[in-house]
């Protein structure tokens, strides 16, 4: 079998890329030996993951591509008995653990892991094409990739360079996240892409430093995107666009906002199709979001359920977290977690902040959180900030118990579970 | 850690209050719809003290009593801690 395949990929195969210390192109990237096909390529470092990419892109390898830490030894015996051989990929040595069961290639597939928020991670098909979402003639531009290779936001970024000319890449490894800027100014980086948590930990670590990156573009997506995280971004960068992106490894990358604002505008529910323009269609069903997507994953044609939950305030509708863990039951009055965090983290000295449920007697549920406040304009008390949610939200949605954190917490997918 | 004692429970019970700009009367007798103490405040109180306590309260146990005054809430959560 074979799926369809981009014959635009390495358009940008001179594009400058720079990982590990080195300023190459993606032609003088280090070769990896010929891949068998299936495979799982797990990697270590950016460099062998764009290796793995531009073999793909040569060769048309069935890959699936994902950081070893993420690819648990579980996983890598079902990956062996699904048809996939387990390559190691560590620079120029790898070891390969040939599949258990020998099935015929996919040329042209890629499988994407999902991350795993939901559970268990599942495997879902794309090909180049199809993770190739951004299509029109590009400005010039060098893209920071701090994302964890093999992720649905990385691809995003690697196909831009990989399929359009003058699109460079600077990549950023685990070690680098705290110091990302000054790598970035160093190397001209004019556009970013990160989740909310990614941003706002930039900011709370070296605001003056970020500002150093002569960023014109600026994209967040991943986790729900609230309004306190884009205007921070418009005062330190006023002339940069400043987008937001909901996308998953399920329907793609399917809404993309860049007037400045959280939500998407209501207009945008329930629009005729409209095939020329590769627009999805996006629906509400109760309070869940509904998107059939032509940036779909294999065989998830038609509407997909997202589990995530939405909101309308005034015209928008706001993304507000997921559907399991979204909604707090507090004595029978509901409350939405994700906008008691946009409130929150509307508090000037609030540089973010977790809300979850906690159980609790009479109400059976409570909404409480967890706080980190930004050095240079705390310290704030837990009263100050009962207070602040005190004038802004319902007293059942007024977090009763708060902690505070030394700092902000992040996983390897730059989320933080919000 | 251990239980804590009345006066501690009152001390917290205060802070409650205090978070919702009242003020917690000396009074054991004092009325709670009186002196504004709800429901919400109430189960803010039983999370503060399984958070000084470390561990679960047992609300089970001891069985549904009517609360009506600021020393029946003392009661209730001393005897919970010993539940």
């Amino acid at each position: 079998m074979t799926a369809k395949r981009r014959t635009t990929a390495l358009i940008g195969d001179d594009n400058r890329v720079v990982v590990g210390g080195k300023t190459l192109t993606w032609r003088t990237l280090h070769k990896l030996p010929q891949l068998p096909s299936p495979a799982a390529v797990l990697v270590d470092n950016g460099a062998d993951a764009l290796a793995a990419v531009r073999h793909h892109a040569v060769h048309g390898t069935e890959l699936l591509v994902a950081t070893s830490s993420r690819v648990d030894l579980a996983m890598r015996e079902e990956l062996g008995e699904s048809g996939f051989a387990v390559v190691i990929a560590n620079g120029d040595e790898h070891s390969v653990t040939p599949a258990k069961l020998k099935r015929v290639e996919e040329s042209g597939r890629v499988w994407l892991l999902t991350s795993g928020s939901t559970g268990r991670p599942k495997r879902i098909g794309h090909t180049l094409e199809s993770l190739t979402t951004v299509r029109g003639q590009q400005q010039p531009r060098t893209w920071l990739v701090p994302y964890s290779p093999g992720t649905y936001a990385w691809w995003q970024v690697i196909t831009i360079s990989l399929t359009q000319a003058d699109q460079g890449l600077v990549v950023i490894e685990p070690s680098e996240l705290e110091t990302w800027p000054a790598i970035a100014a160093e190397h001209g980086v004019t556009a970013a892409s990160g989740t909310p948590t990614f941003w706002r930990q930039t900011i709370y670590r070296d605001t003056e430093a970020l500002a150093k990156v002569p960023l014109e573009q600026i994209t967040l997506g991943g986790e729900p995107v609230d309004q306190a995280i884009l205007d921070r971004l418009h005062e330190i960068f006023p002339e940069a666009r400043i987008s937001w992106i909901y996308a998953s490894s399920e329907v793609g990358a399917s809404i993309v906002v860049h007037d400045g604002k959280a939500g998407f505008p209501k207009a945008w529910l329930d629009r005729d199709p409209d095939p020329e323009a590769e627009r999805p269609i996006l629906h509400v069903d109760g309070d869940e979001l509904v998107i059939s997507s032509p940036h779909h994953g294999a065989g998830l044609e038609g509407a997909h359920r997202t589990g995530d939950r939405v909101e309308f305030v005034d015209d928008r509708v706001l993304i507000t977290g997921r559907l399991d863990t979204d909604e707090i039951n507090v004595g029978g009055s509901k409350v939405s977690a994700g906008l008691v965090r946009n409130v929150l983290m509307a508090h000037p000295a609030v540089a973010w902040a977790r809300v979850f449920a906690r159980k609790a007697p009479l109400v059976g549920r409570m909404v409480a959180a967890e706080v980190v406040v930004d050095p240079d304009l705390g310290p704030i008390t837990d009263a100050d900030l009962v207070q602040w949610c005190t004038n802004r939200l319902p007293d059942y949605g007024v977090p009763r118990r708060i902690r505070f954190l030394a700092e902000i917490p992040q996983k390897e997918t730059l989320k933080s579970d919000v | 850690m251990s239980e804590l004692t009345r006066a501690q429970i009152r001390d917290l019970m205060g802070e409650v209050m205090k978070a919702q700009g009242k003020t917690l009367p000396s009074d054991d007798g004092a009325d709670l719809r009186e002196i504004g103490f709800r429901s919400l405040d109430f189960s803010e109180l039983a999370l503060r003290v399984e958070d000084e306590i470390g561990d679960e309260l047992n609300f089970d146990a001891p069985g549904l009593r009517q609360i009506a005054k600021v020393g029946d809430v003392l009661d209730f959560i001393e005897q919970l801690q010993s539940a």
